[in-house]
């Protein structure tokens, strides 16, 4: 589905004169491979290049070296560009900075009136994609009286009218209350389940990925780790280097662990957690 | 007083006006605008305000809600009418030192005053029944034979209906600049009005670049969303005359013909 070769992105700051001062390298040959209905999760601490990486994946940055292939299709390519972005769509951080229109069924139309569906198509597509995050009882609404959790819906709706074969949540949730944050995951996993959609969930919550399939951790701009939540949560140092901490439940666990208890390192869940320690 | 900004607000109801073409209200606010100059008479004012007073009863938008649109130009609405009523030369009724009144300032300045609340009536009547996207649709559908002259008629009704979903947002940011400020010993308040507008400075600077990152970010969101201008785009709710945008329009010629009548007719 998507595919990275040694990608690297450079920034050059420039200073007043336009000269270029610096060159920093947000990306740094990053090898990723996401296989069709993957629930694929990119974990990383702030300035880690996790968004920059992101904007790679449909074409919104271009690779300074390497390539990004989205469902075999090289993105430098400007003929098939719209076909990428039309792919893989992608939910951004602000919600309020990414719905275009001032009705919610209107916002989710915005995407397939970009491509040209016919008009009665569009009507369909608006219906199924608001039925399926749970907001076709707003669709007449405006989107400045919906909730944070409310909006991101209506940006999921708005990428899934597309019929995208992949969804990236570029930090999707990082401005939500956690009940919000909470809807946009529970929403994002029936989409992987039901629809069988690729989803890249792009975050720095630990707690987002531990029903994921996959992880991979980036630090200044490279891969430091990378496997199942398991194998990943289980290397709590290497994690700490990237300035990231594992979730509560696993690190009760591991102090369990280290004072002698039966409990394995690396347990995911409460539900988990609790078994162990009714054995005991 | 931020929030007294109605630019394009619109009263949700269910009437024959709110579910009419907004091609046929643009046009009809435009005509209705126009024929508020083409006469000077008592007859003909009765007319217009007649036909206004028709049509915002058919809308069910209560009458206290248009006329709230008339409060930022109370200010321009008295000085005009003091200035017609003061220095207009005719025959005086009441002369106190200075001041003289005239029977020909009197009539000036209720025409005047009349024309202006009805000219603002109308087309607030028009905002209040039309959503601002159907706004910027019609609009954009009026002037596309401009598009043979090169003018971006989608690119500007874009930005028109991006400005609009952004009102909102920005004065609630306003809202919160201002009280982050004044939290940190801002003063709004006092001071003569150049003292005051260096104190909005702090106000203004965040709220700029604020709106610049939020243009940035809404700009990349429409280029994820496949956005590549008006070219091969369709609509999801296309404009289409309906046999009710058709009998409105024979409603506005009716009009022009009744006011023409009225005004040829009558001395008054």
């Amino acid at each position: 589905m998507i595919k990275t070769k040694k990608l690297v992105h450079e920034y050059s700051r420039r200073d007043e004169e336009g000269n270029v001062t610096e060159i920093v390298r947000a990306v740094d040959g990053v090898n990723i491979q996401v296989k069709p209905g993957d629930f694929v999760a990119i974990l990383g601490a702030n300035g880690s290049g996790k968004s920059t990486f992101a904007k790679h994946l449909n074409g919104l940055l271009y690779p300074t070296e390497g390539v990004v292939y989205v469902n075999g299709i090289d993105t430098r390519d400007k003929e098939t560009m719209l076909t990428v972005r039309q792919t893989a769509g992608m939910v951004f951080q602000n919600p309020d900075n990414q719905i275009i229109s001032n009705v919610v069924e209107e916002d989710v139309g915005f995407g397939p009136e970009n491509l040209g569906v016919p008009t009665a198509e569009i009507l369909k597509r608006v219906r199924e994609s608001l039925k399926g995050v749970g907001m076709y009882a707003y669709r007449k609404h405006s989107p400045n009286h919906l909730s944070g959790g409310q909006k991101q819906r209506v940006a999921i709706a708005g990428i899934m009218a597309m019929r995208p074969k992949c969804i990236i949540l570029d930090e999707a949730t990082a401005m939500l209350d956690p009940a919000g944050r909470k809807e946009i995951l529970n929403i994002i996993h029936s989409l992987n389940k039901e629809e069988k959609i690729t989803i890249i969930l792009i975050t720095h919550y630990m707690e987002e990925v531990i029903a994921s399939d996959f992880v991979y951790v980036m630090n200044q701009g490279k891969i430091a780790l990378s496997g199942t939540p398991r194998e990943v949560f289980a290397q709590t140092d290497k994690l700490k280097e990237c300035r990231l901490t594992i979730p509560k439940v696993t690190q009760i666990a591991q102090a369990l662990h280290r004072a002698g208890l039966p409990v394995p390192e690396d347990v995911l869940t409460e539900e988990e957690l609790l078994s162990y320690l009714e054995q005991v | 007083m931020i929030r007294d900004i109605t630019i394009g607000q619109y009263y949700s109801a269910d009437s024959p006006v709110h579910r009419l073409d907004s091609r046929v209200k643009i046009i009809a606010t435009l005509l209705y605008i126009i024929s508020l100059f083409m006469f000077d008479s008592m007859a003909g004012y009765a007319v217009a305000i007649g036909f206004f007073v028709l049509v915002l009863w058919l809308s069910k938008v209560p009458f206290a809600y248009v006329v709230k649109g008339l409060k930022p130009i109370i200010f321009m609405l008295v000085f005009t009418a003091l200035l017609n009523l003061f220095w207009t030369p005719g025959t005086a009724f009441f002369s106190c030192g200075v001041i003289t009144l005239t029977w020909e300032g009197l009539r000036k300045t209720i025409f005047i005053s009349l024309r202006l609340i009805f000219l603002l009536l109308g087309s607030s009547l028009m905002t209040l029944t039309t959503t601002p996207n159907q706004l910027t649709d019609g609009l954009e559908h009026l002037l596309s034979p401009l598009k043979v002259i090169k003018v971006p008629v989608h690119e500007l009704a874009m930005m028109m209906s991006i400005a609009l979903r952004f009102i909102p947002i920005l004065i609630e940011e306003t809202d919160k600049i201002m009280k982050a400020q004044a939290a940190r010993g801002a003063d709004f308040e006092s001071g003569n009005m150049l003292q005051r507008l260096k104190n909005m400075l702090p106000i203004f600077i965040p709220l700029f670049v604020s709106a610049i990152r939020r243009a940035g970010d809404l700009a990349l969101a429409m280029d994820a969303r496949c956005y590549h201008g008006g070219r091969g785009r369709t609509k999801m709710r296309p404009l289409k005359y309906q046999m009710t945008d058709v009998a409105a329009y024979a409603v506005c010629a009716l009009y022009i013909i009744v006011l023409m009548v009225v005004v040829k007719f009558c001395v008054i």
